[in-house]
Parts: structure tokens; C-alpha cells; sequence
């Protein structure tokens, strides 16, 4: 699907994530990024909405479209002063659309058979929950992977919880970024690939109310961004967003949590494709799952 | 053109708010320093999620609550160890400026033609947006009404915001839309990009706009800026840029460069982590400057249920026209 040489207002338009092209899974290449959506949610859970989390975020994400609207030359992070091209982002960036509708049992089957296609492809699963009761699954999908956490429930013990931590005593919003940096790669096991699990719950909340599990503390946005450059920089199997309820009671307007997630998503999907002169190292992966 | 309504002819009681309660009068009934506003209620130029049309409203109304309750006499401030006086008739809201939907050029002229009044009499309009197009139309007045009133004076430009506006062009909108305003400013004859300066740019920029604006020398300062260097430093260094050779200060001051988990209220979002505090030290930093005049836009109460956002944007108001409305009380 070649890209469209004229302007496309925001919210016209076919909605994909980042106006990436639709695909099916057997059009997956190696080195792509792949967008599935889980639009499902924990029917016992205290609020209900996470369902429509994808959709947010996929509706958010075509703000950061750059490559596909020619009216823009290339984006420059005013931050670091930072520029980048992104040529091939549309080549490599794809979206597979959402899981269909089904019994508990059948969607489960859907996810982790497709989780597990786009790994045998070589590609990176970006899986846009939904509710985290999925990301079990999908783990079971990828039992050589390595899984990391940036916020929501406590992991297993042999997850490397980035944040927050289980030491109640810590203050996340002090935490010393460097310190976790080296236990992280003192943890990293690099002949095996990385699930992440990242959760709206790791920012502070003053950030976001549309949580469903609000955090005193919590990490900012520069932390979270800079966590997941460097993850980008690891043969990673699957990311998977989770935590976001868009229609929170009576918070249905305000699309702060979507913004938030993708502005820092953004990082990983720069650094996992290489775009960032500052990870030149970006390494190409090949996905380790049972055959 | 608003119909004059004097305080002779008011109704007993003038329906609905104006800004910090003031009267309402016309636009050639404003004087010599005094503050003159205009309500911009357009968002017709905003290219995604609307409701800055009830902007100017929102901010009449959480003035007047504010006003309502600070104290009406001597008082004094914690923060800066000062005691002040209320001063009276320093303000006169002006009504709406007439909005042409459909028709951009008989909006920006509608809107021209109240700012460049108030200018050509010295007083300082204020225009309350109205998503960040009408910015230009605000400027475009002031900068039409400064020729009138001094033909050799140039402007300086300080723009508070999450982004540069700077685009030529947006998409289907065209040129003159809430990407476009600060473009279409340095266009204007008395004003050069090299006095132009933006404050609180946060994220992603386009590369093109970016390199545009710096060749010529206009300065960017951006969120992280504001957290390395400080609020107060960073809008001296930008006051110190944006009035080189210049005598009078047009303040644009876009409220979306607060980060969204404070003030999600606005048409475009960012995550700039500039608090509150550091906003409002920004424009404190500006007490002196030599404003000539002055927009505040993109303020969409329906989408901040909280209503927090309007309240939080008059602050602002209160922290940058706090010279105008108190005066200091002075050691007997």
C-alpha cells in the first residue's frame, strides 16, 4: 500500500496505528513491527472500559504519523535537539488490526497463536491491550522470553521488575535510573528475546487519570522514555500496553493516558528500528520460539 | 463592530461574566493603559478536537469566581513578600469580536479591527481565544494599530507553547489555522523572526519549521529548557531576545505548554512536565516587559470535565496582569 501524497485531516481517513499499512500476518517480514489490538477487558475488574484502550490508541498515534502526511519534512526532538529520519518506517511499521470476538478460551487461543506467528517471523509483536489478564498468554506464547515490567502487578520472581518496585520503602520518582540500568543488565540474559509489559500504571498519577490503578509516585515521562529507547536496543518478542481506561467515569473527553502511553511508545519504536543515531547498535532480531 | 454600551445605558444587571468582572464597553471607549479585551470564540481553524469556541466564556467566568474571592483591599502576597492594593478601572471587557464561520478572512478582520482600535488609543488588548489561529488576527490588529500610533516602533514576539505553530501550511485547512498563527505573525511588516522566541516546546517538531525559524534567528526554548535553566531564567534570556532593538512585547500565551496531566482542558496535548508553578513563574518573569499586547488561547472547557483547566488558565491571567490590576502599597 504505496503512502498517500496528499494531506489527510487527523481523525479522517482508514484508522491505523500511526498510519502504518494494514496487513496480514503471512505479509510479516523480519525486523517488522507489528500492531495487534486486544480490545478485551477483566469483567470483574472495579471500572470497565478497558476494552476501548487499541482504539485510543491507535486514534492518538496518528498524530505521530509524520512519515505518512507529506506536509512534514522530519521530526527533531526539541528536547535532545535530536533529528531523525523515517524513511522506512512505513515499510516496516504494520498493522494487523484486533483479535476477533469470542469465547474466553477462544480468544486466548487467537492471541497466543498470533503472538506466536509474528515471532516466527521475526517480527516484534506491539500488542495494544485491553486488560493485563491477557498478557499471561501471551507470555505463554513466548516461553524463551525474558519478561520486564514498567509498571502494573508485581511480576514473577524471575522478572525484572523496572518499575514499580516490590521494596515499599523505595521512592519510584527518586529511583535511581543508572543503579537499575546495570541490574537490568546483570539480569539480561541476551542469547534470549524480551517480553515487555508496559503499563500506564507506571507514571506518577498527577500525569494521568485515566488509570484504573493510581500510583502515588511513579516514574515521569523522560524515566519511562528513556527505559524504553534502551529496551528497543534489546531483541524484544513483544511489547504489550496495558492500563488504560479511555472512558473512566466521567473522563471520557480527555485523552491525557493514550497521549502519554504513544509519546513515550515512540521511543521504542524509534530505537527498535534503528531511527536513533543515539542507538546505532540497534540489533536485528530473530525470534526464538518453540517450533 | 460591538454595539457601545455605556453605563447609561446598561441594563441594571450586565447578563453573563466579563474578564476579572469588569464593565463592558465598547472597544473606543477604552483609554490611555488600560487593559481592553476581546473575545475570540472560534475554533473552526483547529484541525482536531474542538471546544475552544467557549474559551472566552469559561475564562469571563473563572476570573470573576476568582476575583469574587481574593481580598478587595490592601493584601499581601506570601510569595513574594509584598503588599498591593486593588487598582480600579484598569480593565473594560469589549464583548466578542463577531466570528464568520466558514469565512476566516471576515473573522480575522472582525478581530483586527477591535485590537487595532484599542492599539491606536494605547490601551492593551487582550484577546482570549479561540483556539491559537486567532492569535493571528489579535496581532494582526495590534501590529496594524501600532503603525498608526508609532509608525518606526517594532515588536518583539514571546509565544508560550507545546509547539511552534509555524507551519506554512496544515493539510486541508490551509494557511490560516491554529498550526499556521505564528507564520502568518512573522509575516506582519513591524516584527522579524530574529525578535521572535517560543517558550515551553515540547517533544516532536517538524525539522523544516524548526530550521526555518533558527536560520533567521528566532530562539526556541524548549520544556526541557524551562526545567534545566528555570522558568524565570529562561524568560529573561527570551525577553532579553525578543526585545532587541524593539519597544513593545506581544505575549502569546498558548496554555497547552502546561503538561495535560495538569491541564487537559486544550485542543493538543503535551507531556512537557512543566507544572503549574513553573507557568506561572514564567509569566511572573514578565512583570516589567513591555507589553503592548496580548493573546491567551486554546482553552476547551468540554474536555476538562473537572474545570480545572479554565481555572488554572485564569490564574494565569492573574499572574501576568498583576501590575495592571494591584499597585504596591508603599511604607508610610
Amino acid at each position: 500500500m504505496p503512502l498517500r501524497s496528499d494531506p489527510l485531516p487527523r481523525m479522517a481517513g482508514h484508522l491505523s496505528f500511526m498510519r502504518a499499512q494494514s496487513k496480514e500476518i503471512r505479509q510479516v517480514r523480519a525486523g517488522d513491527l507489528a500492531v495487534l489490538g486486544l480490545p478485551f477487558e477483566d469483567t470483574s475488574a472495579p471500572y470497565a472500559g478497558q476494552s476501548l484502550a487499541p482504539r485510543a490508541l491507535r486514534e492518538t498515534s496518528v498524530y505521530f504519523g509524520w512519515h505518512a502526511n507529506p506536509q512534514f519534512s522530519h521530526p527533531v526532538d526539541i528536547d535532545a535537539r535530536h533529528e531523525i529520519r523515517t524513511d522506512g518506517l512505513h515499510e516496516r511499521l504494520c498493522d494487523l488490526g484486533d483479535i476477533t470476538k469470542g469465547h474466553d478460551e477462544e480468544i486466548q487461543t487467537r492471541v497466543k497463536t498470533t503472538t506466536q506467528q509474528i515471532s516466527q517471523r521475526g517480527a516484534c509483536a506491539l500488542i495494544l491491550g485491553g486488560g493485563d489478564h491477557l498478557a499471561e498468554t501471551v507470555e505463554r506464547a513466548l516461553p524463551n522470553c525474558q519478561t520486564t515490567l514498567l509498571g502494573g502487578a508485581p511480576g514473577k520472581p524471575q522478572d525484572f521488575q523496572i518499575a514499580p518496585l516490590c521494596d515499599d520503602t523505595t521512592d519510584i520518582y527518586e529511583l535511581d535510573t543508572s543503579a537499575r540500568l546495570i541490574a537490568f543488565s546483570k539480569w539480561r540474559d541476551k542469547s534470549k528475546p524480551l517480553f515487555v509489559r508496559f503499563d500506564l500504571s507506571v507514571f506518577k498519577t498527577s500525569l494521568s487519570a485515566l488509570c484504573d490503578q493510581p500510583r502515588l509516585g511513579g516514574c515521569d515521562l523522560e524515566i519511562v522514555t528513556q527505559w524504553l529507547a534502551t529496551l528497543g536496543r534489546h531483541e524484544v518478542s513483544a511489547i504489550m500496553l496495558t492500563g488504560l481506561n479511555p472512558s473512566r467515569p466521567g473522563m471520557g473527553i480527555v485523552k491525557v493516558g493514550q497521549r502519554l502511553m504513544v509519546t513515550a511508545l515512540l521511543a521504542f519504536i524509534y530505537a527498535r528500528l534503528g531511527f536513533t543515531n543515539v542507538h546505532p547498535d540497534c540489533q536485528t532480531f530473530k525470534e526464538n520460539v518453540p517450533k | 463592530m460591538t454595539a457601545a454600551l455605556t453605563p447609561l445605558n446598561a441594563p441594571l444587571i450586565q447578563p453573563g461574566y466579563r474578564l476579572f468582572d469588569g464593565p463592558l464597553h465598547d472597544v473606543s471607549d477604552v483609554t490611555l493603559g488600560q487593559i481592553g479585551v476581546v473575545g475570540m470564540p472560534s475554533d473552526w481553524t483547529h484541525s482536531s478536537r474542538l471546544g475552544t469556541r467557549f474559551g472566552p466564556a469559561a475564562l469571563r467566568k473563572a476570573t470573576t469566581i476568582m476575583q469574587s474571592i481574593r481580598p478587595q483591599d490592601a493584601s499581601f502576597d506570601p510569595d513574594t513578600g509584598l503588599c498591593s492594593l486593588p487598582v480600579a478601572n484598569w480593565l473594560v471587557d469589549c464583548g466578542d469580536a463577531e466570528v464568520t464561520a466558514q469565512d476566516v478572512n471576515a473573522t480575522t478582520e472582525a478581530i483586527a479591527a477591535m485590537t487595532e482600535v484599542l492599539t491606536v488609543a494605547g490601551a492593551i488588548p487582550l484577546a482570549l481565544g479561540g483556539d491559537h489561529y486567532n492569535s493571528f488576527p489579535a496581532c494582526l490588529g495590534y501590529s496594524r494599530g501600532l503603525i498608526k500610533r508609532k509608525p518606526a516602533t517594532r515588536f518583539g514576539y514571546i509565544q508560550i507553547d507545546g509547539h511552534l505553530d509555524f507551519s506554512d501550511r496544515l493539510g486541508a485547512w490551509g494557511s490560516h489555522n491554529h498550526a499556521t498563527n505564528a507564520r502568518r505573525i512573522s509575516e506582519l511588516p513591524n516584527v522579524d523572526i530574529s525578535n521572535m522566541v517560543w517558550v515551553g516546546i515540547a517533544g516532536w517538531v517538524d525539522g523544516g519549521d524548526l530550521e526555518l525559524i533558527e536560520k533567521q534567528g528566532g530562539r526556541i526554548f524548549s520544556a526541557s529548557d524551562v526545567h534545566k535553566l528555570g522558568a524565570a531564567e529562561v524568560m529573561r534570556q527570551a525577553l532579553a531576545h525578543a526585545m532587541r532593538g524593539c519597544d513593545e512585547l506581544y505575549l502569546s500565551i498558548d496554555i497547552d505548554a502546561m503538561d495535560a496531566g495538569y491541564l487537559p482542558g486544550t485542543g493538543s496535548i503535551v507531556h512537557s512536565g512543566i507544572t503549574p508553578r513553573q507557568y506561572y513563574d514564567m509569566l511572573e518573569a514578565l512583570a516589567t516587559a513591555p507589553l503592548g499586547g496580548l493573546d491567551i488561547v486554546e482553552v476547551s472547557p468540554p474536555l476538562d470535565p473537572s474545570e480545572r483547566t479554565e481555572f488554572l488558565a485564569a490564574e494565569m491571567l492573574f499572574r501576568i496582569l498583576h501590575r495592571f490590576r494591584t499597585r504596591p502599597v508603599t511604607a508610610q
